[in-house]
């Protein structure tokens, strides 16, 4: 079994599955209606928003939060290290992010009741606890709703396909991620059908569009609940835009760049990610699978497999540190803000099969950038990293202060296509030392 | 109201002066009733806080240990009941993680500390019959309205008593439906809702009704053709819905041709079947549909993807083999309730005998028990592996019990029966006992898989036959009665309750004859209704009111792409001429295939796939998927391109949307056609045409 199904076995075909959204009692047809309502552009000034999200759930106890005065069975043979902020330590295996935490705010007192793969994820990219009766829009999708207009790139781009609970949800299938399945850590990776069939010129790929609008307008008069066809819409733009295909190709980057960000999928996924922010990408998701590790946990982090020479922490290290460095380095991090989080953190315990089991009640969440004072480490865990010891943040909180920061109104009005209002979040709180 | 509430108290006072107090009838629906035992608190797999119940109160026993014999009994204090943690806790007066649950001196508190006084005993003075919850569904006027839920609990010693106090009313949408503590419910949107009621292990689903639409609905006006619409009319006419009329006989043939052989129709079927006058010749179509060839290559695609046939778990020889004999049984009309005593109970060299690749799919005992339940009956039982299912009857002993069936098996290539596997019971630490589950344990050497063939398959068994008709009422309405499909338990109720009754009967009446419930859904009037919202009914996408467009099955889009053009679509390993459909592998390499979103078949892909997106349109602009077949000088469009302007366009518009072009869409293309070269102009015309929604959509 590969390490990247998690322990659910859902490698599903998620993402696709949630524009459906047939389960939740709304029909397919509404990915044919109308747009959910008027949507805004940018404020300017907003930052743009890279999502790190380590699928499966990271052990807080093996990166941001150590505990090396407890017990054997729940420290793990992991050390902590200094970080360029006095006082505050991680794991060794994090050796590059230790130097760059001046820019990262730490929150080590995150909590949740929900310790099941998809109710869990549900609850940190939307902000809501799952219900029956409505699947709530991932963050992205909330910003690529509500910056919806005429971008030359998807207003949310995903590398790798995302969580299937970082879709639209309630909001039109416009809000949908543009989805890049490819492995951008190969050295053939291309975004496939950037360019034209062969004997298809500009002028009749133009002649094509026009004529799809035509028939789309004669089929409107019939039928008037149909949406736009935002997708072809964008492809287009895709298309016809030079900067835009660039924006796709990492060989434009020197080599020593895309050294520094590490020859792997996660490591040139960030650097991809910052060329799209770069060129007008708000919102990019950036999936990491493979951290639902209930055996064989330290191998897994530390190594990879037995005898490898990089496990999901060392790749991590690579591709997060260069990715803050990089961004700093070009201006772009205080208008850029960086999430690291996956659902949950891991049982405190060792289990028996030298993994950890789900453990929703403390982890580790990490921000920077998008104007959030770095150096800072917000609330705490516990002894044995159980249970917050103060400050306990709920995953609603920290997404009602994630829209703050990125200029959304969070108890702004949206309506569902049967015309019922939700507000973009409905927490009580903030985490207000982000928003200093 | 004010009578309600006196007849709570009324009850509140005659069951605290009663006899003397029951553990499992008067003391955990307190704990269910302020919330202890749910699946966030004490009732998780866990406990909190070292304090563990069973969930929602499923299992007396395990309360009754935590609560009085746990720790030495330090949660009861016998010789000063007041002073017992199982009521200082709730009521606050010591520390509680949980918060304030328990009003001091409420009836609950009482009687907890009356039991507490009584010696904290399990006296089992009663058990639980019935739960009668009234109104079992009501029609309400207007949103804003109220009613009174109330629960009245029969027990076996012939008393029955007002339990509606301690009934936990929940509503399926917190923002559509309020109940107060009282039970009285206030509907805030109009629509159909749903309030569970949960008392001990019973959970009655009540409906809540507000109509759509003000004006009500002439009944005799809504077409009517069998049984399936007097229900869905009565419900249109509940919500006071508008029904759309019936489609046009261009969309009414290639909505039923792609939904029973998945194909479109061809121009020569389409001129055929409208110019017919015959008034039965929507029936007649149907059954000639049912009696080709094309449906038994495409519901065995259907049949492959609920079994999840695929080469990574089952080899090529093996998914061949279970494929090809799946084709067989269809081809044979072998009843459904036979094909899964077959499937059931097959053993033997699973490359050469198809059916023992059913056993082979799950690829461990527990993966084949979830397997197995949600295929054949329809349920998930995966949460009961490490608690009570929190919203179904299911118990860790049916999961692992059933698991127990299921390691019995030993499922390399050779599929045999051993009589040594065993799952462990993660409660016992023991080996757990089979079972079938809900229903009863099997004695030592009972045949277990023999034993689930034959209560799965017979007449009274409430799962197979009715998950059975529900998948088929989705896959020809695009919704499935309950949805999910997978998820059938009492408190996911159907939209249709009486419909699903009636079409399950139906079903097992007519011998589990998978064809004739696809002809009966396809005569019906709620099928051949036209997708077309008409007098403000696009509100509903639950009632039929106007047909569902739905995204098509990859395979079925890469067909219709090969058939409207001409040009056949090639797949690696497969013979020249191979449809998509007829692939026995969903590994079989296919770029195409991929964008348009095809299901893998390693996850049950019951749930439509949208197949939109910015990655795919940007293949069927690009690609070679579309472009390739257009331009191709073997294709359909070079054939006709000598003939009349006029007629082209016509042809072009038959083959890729199966309908004639109309009046102001043909001048419209006759305009174009001159503004340009010919050929050109034709393949743009035929490529817009092919990537349109219209084509890639059944409506």
């Amino acid at each position: 079994m590969s390490s990247n199904i998690r322990c659910d076995g859902v490698f599903r075909r998620e993402f696709l599955r949630v524009g459906g959204l047939t389960s939740l009692g709304f029909g397919l047809s509404d990915v044919f209606r109308t747009r959910a309502n008027a949507a805004t552009t940018k404020l300017s000034g907003a930052p743009n928003c890279i999502l790190i999200w380590l699928d499966g759930g990271p052990s807080h106890l093996e990166t941001f939060d150590l505990k090396p005065d407890a017990p054997s069975e729940v420290r793990g043979p992991f050390a902590p290290i200094k970080t360029n902020v006095p006082g505050v330590h991680i794991s060794e295996w994090l050796p590059r992010t230790a130097k760059q935490m001046n820019r990262v705010a730490l929150i080590r007192s995150m909590t949740s009741s929900l310790g099941e793969h998809n109710f869990a994820s549900h609850y940190l990219l939307t902000g809501y606890k799952p219900t029956p009766a409505l699947q709530y829009p991932g963050l992205g999708s909330m910003i690529s709703h509500l910056r919806a207009g005429e971008h030359l790139l998807p207003p949310h781009v995903a590398l790798a396909r995302p969580n299937g609970m970082a879709g639209p949800g309630y909001l039109p299938d416009s809000a949908s991620p543009f989805v890049i399945d490819g492995d951008p850590g190969k050295p053939d990776f291309s975004v496939r059908d950037l360019n034209p069939y062969q004997g298809v010129t500009m002028s009749r790929l133009k002649r094509r569009q026009r004529f799809r609008d035509v028939l789309d307008s004669f089929h409107r008069q019939v039928d008037q609940s149909r949406n736009e066809d935002a997708a072809f819409e964008q492809a287009y733009r895709l298309i016809m835009s030079p900067k835009a295909k660039d924006a796709f190709d990492l060989s434009k980057e020197p080599v020593a760049v895309r050294q520094k960000f590490g020859r792997h999928r996660l490591g040139q996924s960030c650097l991809l990610a910052r060329r799209l922010i770069e060129a007008g990408a708000q919102f990019v998701t950036v999936t990491d699978r493979g951290w639902d590790t209930h055996e064989n946990l330290f191998n897994r982090l530390k190594e990879g497999y037995t005898g490898g020479t990089a496990g999901k922490i060392p790749k991590l290290d690579t591709a997060y540190s260069a990715l803050l460095g990089d961004l700093a380095d070009r201006g772009l991090l205080g208008d850029t803000l960086v999430i690291l989080m996956g659902e949950f953190g891991r049982t405190p315990k060792l289990n028996p099969r030298g993994g950890r089991d789900h453990w929703p009640r403390a982890f580790s969440v990490a921000l920077a950038g998008g104007g959030v004072k770095g150096g800072q480490v917000i609330g705490r865990s516990d002894a044995h990293g159980e249970s917050p010891a103060d400050r306990a943040v709920s995953p609603g909180e920290l997404v009602r202060t994630i829209y703050r920061l990125l200029g959304v109104n969070p108890d702004r009005e949206l309506r569902t296509n049967d015309g019922r209002p939700v507000a973009v979040n409905n927490a009580s709180g903030v985490v207000k030392e982000l928003l200093a | 109201m004010s009578r309600l509430l006196l007849m709570i108290c009324g009850v509140a006072f005659a069951s605290v002066a009663m006899a003397d107090v029951d553990f499992d009838t008067q003391i955990i629906p307190i704990f269910t009733k302020s919330g202890c035992n749910a699946g966030s608190c004490h009732g998780s797999a866990l406990g909190r806080g070292g304090f563990r119940l069973s969930l929602w109160g499923g299992d007396a026993n395990v309360d009754y240990r935590s609560v009085v014999r746990e720790f030495e009994g330090r949660r009861v204090n016998l010789a000063h009941p007041e002073k017992s943690l199982v009521l200082l806790k709730p009521t606050e007066e010591l520390d509680h993680e949980g918060g304030y649950r328990l009003r001091r001196g409420s009836e609950g508190a009482a009687l907890l500390k009356k039991w507490l006084s009584e010696g904290a005993r399990r006296i089992r003075s009663r058990r639980l019959v019935r739960l009668d919850v009234t109104p079992a569904s009501q029609l309400m006027e207007k949103k804003g309205e109220q009613v009174a839920l109330s629960s009245r609990a029969l027990f076996d010693t012939g008393g029955s008593e007002d339990v509606t106090g301690w009934t936990v009313f929940q509503p399926d949408d917190g923002d559509a439906v309020y109940v107060n503590k009282k039970g009285v419910a206030t509907v805030k949107r109009p629509g159909q809702h749903t309030v569970i009621a949960r008392y001990l292990d019973r959970v009655v689903a009540i409906q809540l009704t507000v109509p759509l639409q003000s004006e009500p609905i002439i009944h005799s006006k809504v077409a009517h053709h069998n049984f399936i619409d007097t229900e869905v009319n009565t419900a249109l006419e509940r919500l006071r819905l508008e029904a759309s009329p019936q489609s046009d006989d261009a969309t009414f043939l290639r909505r039923v041709s792609l939904d029973l052989t998945g194909r479109l129709p061809t121009p020569e079927q389409i001129r055929t079947f409208v110019g017919d006058g015959r008034k039965d010749k929507r029936s007649r179509l149907i059954d000639n549909l049912l009696d080709g060839d094309s449906f038994i290559d495409f519901w065995t695609m259907k049949l492959a993807q609920l079994f999840q046939i695929n080469s990574k778990k089952l080899q090529k020889e093996g998914a061949l083999a279970f494929h090809s004999w799946l084709k067989q049984q269809l081809k044979k009309k072998t009843s459904m309730n036979q094909v899964v005593q077959l499937l059931l109970t097959a053993t033997g060299d699973s490359y050469k005998n198809g059916s023992a690749n059913f056993s082979r799919v799950g690829g461990g005992a527990r993966p084949q028990a979830e397997y197995v339940s949600r295929v054949f009956m329809g349920v998930r039982l995966r949460c009961a592996n490490c608690h009570n299912h929190p919203l179904d009857q299911w118990t860790q002993d049916d999961y692992h019990g059933f698991a127990a069936i299921f390691a019995k098996v030993k499922r390399g290539r050779m599929v045999e029966i051993s009589n040594r596997g065993e799952v462990t019971h993660p409660y016992t630490g023991q080996p757990a006992v089979q079972r079938l589950p809900g229903k009863r344990f099997l004695a030592d050497g009972e045949d277990g898989r023999m034993q689930v063939a034959k209560w799965l398959t017979d007449l009274a068994n409430p799962y197979f036959a009715r998950s059975m008709a529900n998948r088929l009422w989705r896959s020809m309405m695009g919704r499935g009665l309950v949805e999910p499909v997978d998820d059938l338990r009492s408190t996911n109720p159907p939209t249709h309750p009486q419909l699903l009754d009636a079409l399950t009967a139906d079903f097992v009446k007519h011998d589990y004859d998978l064809r004739h419930t696809l002809r009966t859904i396809a005569n019906s009037a709620a099928y051949q209704r036209s997708s077309l919202a008409a007098n403000g009914n696009e509100v509903d996408q639950t009632f039929y009111s106007h047909a569902i467009v739905r995204s098509l099955d990859a395979e079925v889009i890469a067909d219709a792409l090969a058939d409207a053009t001409g040009i056949g679509q090639d797949f690696s390993g497969a013979r020249p001429g191979t449809r998509a459909v007829q692939l026995f592998d969903p590994l079989t390499p296919s770029v195409a295939l991929d964008v348009l979103g095809r299901c893998s078949r390693e996850e049950p892909c019951e749930s439509s796939m949208a197949t939109t997106g910015v990655a795919q349109a940007l293949h069927l602009i690009n690609g070679t998927l579309i472009n390739q077949k257009v331009a191709s000088k073997d294709g359909a469009l070079r054939k006709i391109l000598s003939r009349p302007d006029r007629e082209v366009v016509n042809e072009l518009y038959l083959r890729a949307l199966g309908r004639s072009a109309l009046g102001k869409e043909l001048k419209h293309w006759l305009s174009e056609v001159k503004s340009g070269n010919r050929r050109e102009v034709f393949e743009d015309l035929f490529w817009s045409l092919l990537s349109s929604q219209q084509f890639m959509t059944n409506h």
